[in-house]
């Protein structure tokens, strides 16, 4: 360790101010500090009024990550194997194949699943991150700036949000489209007012509908079709929306059911949700105002449901589990960078969302999977709450105060 | 302009609103003709497009004259003479609108999602010679956004579907816009409407049809990505060939065959 | 103030587009960019509009009340439009149907307001023609640009003629919706002013 601390230092004096590689130098010291930890403090945004680091922020959000990460690889292998042994074969076709049929395809083996879940995640995040980090370089080096570990964050939410059948290539188009025009046009880490990585599920929601809006299988065997839960009660017949599910509650709530990788399990979101509310680097204010606005939309809906709307026949628990709310709850609603700062501003943040995004789900058939957009459309009004919540502040001093 | 009168506000605008107003009508109405036979044309054109008739090189009037115009009571399935409603004059839409001549629909009898149904509807019939080799129905349904009008192609069988072309709707562009497609419309050509039973066997389904056995000859593909908007095209299908809508005057058509033969 | 007519002409593409560097005209070139062949007949329309009514305006510039300006000059522009929609609608119907009411909302396009009450009140009538031939050619060049990238990428053609073979006609290409959404035009001109000012610095605003 001391050796390579010794080694870095001696490297670093040719990246210093004058020295030939200085421009370079953001390359340095994002080795540097992943590498050994940094030294420096922040000094610009984002603010938190805390002893704690950035680093350390976007640290503790990965190890929150972790359930809904090994979640993700399970049930996308699991999802996989199930299909597979329902149809009767031993592995899936091309290069996955090759592999598992070392591993063996068994949906009863965690192992297995894992192992396949795998081969369907790490390609897509490694895309993610190579892709991602290559947009951050060119800014970095054009601005002078400095690495961030907020990419990393943003790289793996990103891919937990997306669907194991994603092609590649969109991978690319939607991670580049997300950090140029959500976060780099407007300064980089911390000053960006929309979530970099739900900007680029938001693309590609757009762009490739067909292969982002559950519609279409979701399960990567081929030859299986079956539409995530929300897909399937969109176009439900009304009066029977309820009886055309195959899954029950608990499952969805484990997260045993087809749907983006990471989004599936509330449990694992929950187990995240735990470990920022005790490390305090979610708001939980957000999180539970989101959660009353989503219930008592999603209440009102399911008790003046008139049988023309099959989503309004949902009952509000099971909008809970379903789709990416939990997901979307937990780690994209409080992103410390977008979200409303205020105590005042982040309850109606939080209800403004949990309202909007079961709103968007019910009423609009056309977006059934619309917490994220809901979230976007939060960021958006993020600074306006704070704004007001200030300036009514401001007003009641000048009351007290004269 | 420094010695303004206070009127000359008033009558510089005057005179200009004239001028304007005699440029904007004499343009209104000189041009009316031509505006309305293009609007003429741009319907034929659809018509004649779901027959598979539409020749890009031939003018549209001379592929017209082989088709005639007839109106017809859904109730009844029987034609409308030409003295009590001119197929020239007559407007479907406007029709049903009106409390004369349209009625309301029930919602559990309303598939389609149309509201108002009107009692008469306009056939077109692609003559040779004769003989009727296709009837050619205007049809609607609500996709999901909007209101999707289309002009379904019927073998004198009254059995096959020989083509069909939507030009109207308001569905997202590349999903559920996706009506249009041409690929997607020849995909109807030669599909059966009815099954053995009576009922409407024709269906868009949800992916892929069927391409083998009994199901692949009334099976259309699903807009992908598209589900609502599928649906709302397998609603009106449901809608149009069933009771309320043309299946009456199938059911008479039959009964004149059997009569003549 | 005496500029040469080719500085007229040409500075309204580049250096002072109305869209790029005064955003005026939005609206229309959001929801028209979709396809060439409407980006080209809309550009032709609000060149002829802004041209003509420049012209009309700069003409009897002297003779027009100032109290009462405004509406004179919204008078001359919407006669021009409505005859532009009318003689599209009688001899382009196809294009004009594809339009549909973007026609008649050239009356609320900025450029067109903006040149008559900024250049052509106060201008003798040929420079003012010219002005408002090259503010057309100006919104003409974004417009073309924007609906290059959406048609090409969007829908596989250019002018209409198939250049990637769309997945829904049994070809290669997997369209890019967004870039069917009108929203789009958004982020194409963003970075269409991006590129615009990065290449030429005065165009940046201060701070």
């Amino acid at each position: 360790m001391k050796k390579l601390s010794k080694l870095m230092e001696d490297l670093g004096r040719h990246f210093e101010k004058g020295a030939r590689l200085e421009r370079w130098y953001a390359v340095y010291e994002a080795i540097d500090s992943f590498l050994l930890g940094s030294n420096t403090r922040t000094t610009c945004a984002p603010h938190v009024r805390d002893g704690i680091d950035l680093k350390r922020i976007m640290s503790t959000v990965l190890i929150a990550l972790l359930p809904c990460v090994i979640m993700a690889l399970w049930n996308t292998g699991y999802q996989a194997n199930s299909a597979l042994v329902q149809l009767g074969l031993a592995a899936p076709e091309g290069w996955r194949g090759q592999i598992m049929l070392q591993v063996g395809c068994d949906p009863a083996s965690s192992l297995s699943n894992l192992v396949h879940g795998a081969l369907y995640f790490l390609p897509i995040y490694l895309v993610t991150m190579l892709v991602g980090s290559i947009w951050e370089l060119i800014f970095n080096y054009l601005r002078g700036h400095e690495f961030s570990e907020a990419f990393l964050v943003t790289g793996l939410l990103f891919t937990l949000t997306l669907p194991p059948t994603i092609p590649l290539w969109q991978v690319v188009l939607g991670i580049s489209f997300g950090v140029v025009f959500a976060k780099e046009v407007f300064g980089g880490v911390g000053r960006n007012f929309m979530n970099p990585a739900l900007a680029s599920r938001a693309f590609l929601y757009f762009a490739y509908p067909a292969q982002m809006t559950g519609d279409e299988v979701w399960t990567t065997v081929s030859g299986v079709s079956g539409a995530t839960p929300l897909g399937i009660l969109a176009s439900a017949q009304p009066g029977q929306a309820m009886q055309s599910l195959d899954w029950s509650w608990t499952q969805a709530f484990l997260g045993t059911i087809p749907g983006s990788m990471g989004e599936t399990s509330t449990l694992a979101c929950l187990l995240g949700a735990v470990i920022l509310l005790i490390t305090r680097i979610a708001s939980w204010r957000i999180m539970l105002a989101m959660l009353i606005g989503a219930m008592v939309c999603a209440s009102l809906f399911w008790l003046t449901g008139d049988g023309s709307n099959p989503l309004q026949e949902v009952p509000p628990h099971w909008h809970l589990v379903l789709g990416g709310f939990a997901f979307g709850l937990v780690f994209m609603a409080t992103d410390p960078v977008s979200a409303a700062q205020t105590a005042t501003g982040q309850w109606l943040y939080g209800l403004l969302i949990g309202f909007l995004c079961i709103l968007i789900r019910v009423a609009n058939p056309a977006y059934p999977e619309g917490v994220m957009l809901a979230i976007l459309l939060g960021n958006v009004f993020a600074p306006l709450f704070d704004f007001f919540v200030i300036e009514a502040n401001i007003k009641r001093r000048k009351l007290r105060h004269g | 302009m420094a010695d303004e009168s206070p009127y000359k506000p008033f009558y510089s605008v005057l005179i200009l609103a004239f001028f304007c107003s005699a440029l904007v009508a004499g343009a209104v109405v000189g041009l009316q003709p031509k505006q309305e036979a293009n609007r003429q044309l741009d319907r034929k054109k659809n018509i004649l497009a779901a027959a598979g008739l539409y020749r890009q090189d031939q003018p549209i009037d001379q592929l017209f004259a082989a088709i005639e115009t007839k109106i017809v009571e859904l109730a009844t399935g029987a034609y409308v003479p030409e003295d009590r409603l001119s197929p020239q004059s007559y407007n479907q839409l406007k029709a049903a609108l009106s409390a004369d001549m349209g009625r309301s629909l029930a919602a559990e009898e309303d598939l389609a999602r149309i509201r108002r149904l009107e009692k008469y509807a306009l056939v077109y019939l692609v003559k040779k010679g004769e003989t009727v080799e296709q009837f050619i129905l205007p049809v609607r349904g609500k996709g999901l956004w909007s209101t999707m009008f289309a002009y379904v192609a019927v073998d004198a069988d009254l059995q096959t579907v020989r083509g069909v072309a939507f030009y109207e709707h308001g569905e997202t562009p590349g999903l559920g816009g996706e009506v249009e497609n041409s690929r997607w419309q020849g995909l109807w050509q030669g599909k059966k409407i009815y099954t053995e039973t009576g009922d409407i066997g024709l269906q868009v389904v949800k992916g892929k049809a069927a391409d083998a056995g009994n199901a692949a000859a009334y099976e259309i593909d699903g807009l992908s990505g598209a589900t609502l908007t599928s649906q709302g095209v397998d609603h009106l299908l449901k809608f149009w060939f069933g009771d309320n809508g043309f299946k009456p005057f199938f059911q008479k058509l039959h009964q004149k065959d059997i009569s003549n033969g | 103030m005496a500029e040469s007519t080719q500085d007229l002409l040409t500075k309204s593409i580049l250096t002072r587009n109305p869209i790029a560097l005064l955003v005026l005209g939005i609206c229309s070139a959001l929801a028209v960019t979709g396809q060439m062949a409407t980006a080209l007949v809309m550009a032709v329309c609000v060149t002829l509009v802004t041209a003509f009514s420049s012209l009309v305006i700069s003409i009897v510039r002297f003779q027009i009340p100032s109290t009462v300006r405004i509406g004179i000059q919204i008078m001359v522009i919407a006669t021009l439009v409505i005859l532009v929609d009318q003689i599209l609608k009688a001899f382009y119907f196809d294009l004009a149907k594809q339009l549909s009411i973007y026609v008649g909302l050239i009356i609320t396009n900025c450029i067109v307001m903006g040149r008559a009450e900024g250049f052509a009140m106060s201008n003798p009538p040929v420079a003012s023609f010219m002005d408002g031939i090259g503010n057309g050619l100006g919104y003409g060049f974004v417009l073309i640009t924007v609906s290059f990238i959406r048609e090409l990428f969007g829908s596989g053609s250019l002018f209409g003629v198939e250049i990637l073979p769309l997945t829904s006609n049994g070809g290669w290409y997997l369209r890019n919706g967004l870039l069917v959404l009108p929203a789009s035009a958004f982020f194409l001109i963003a970075l269409l002013i991006w590129l615009l000012r990065t290449i030429d610095p005065n165009q940046q605003e201060k701070d």
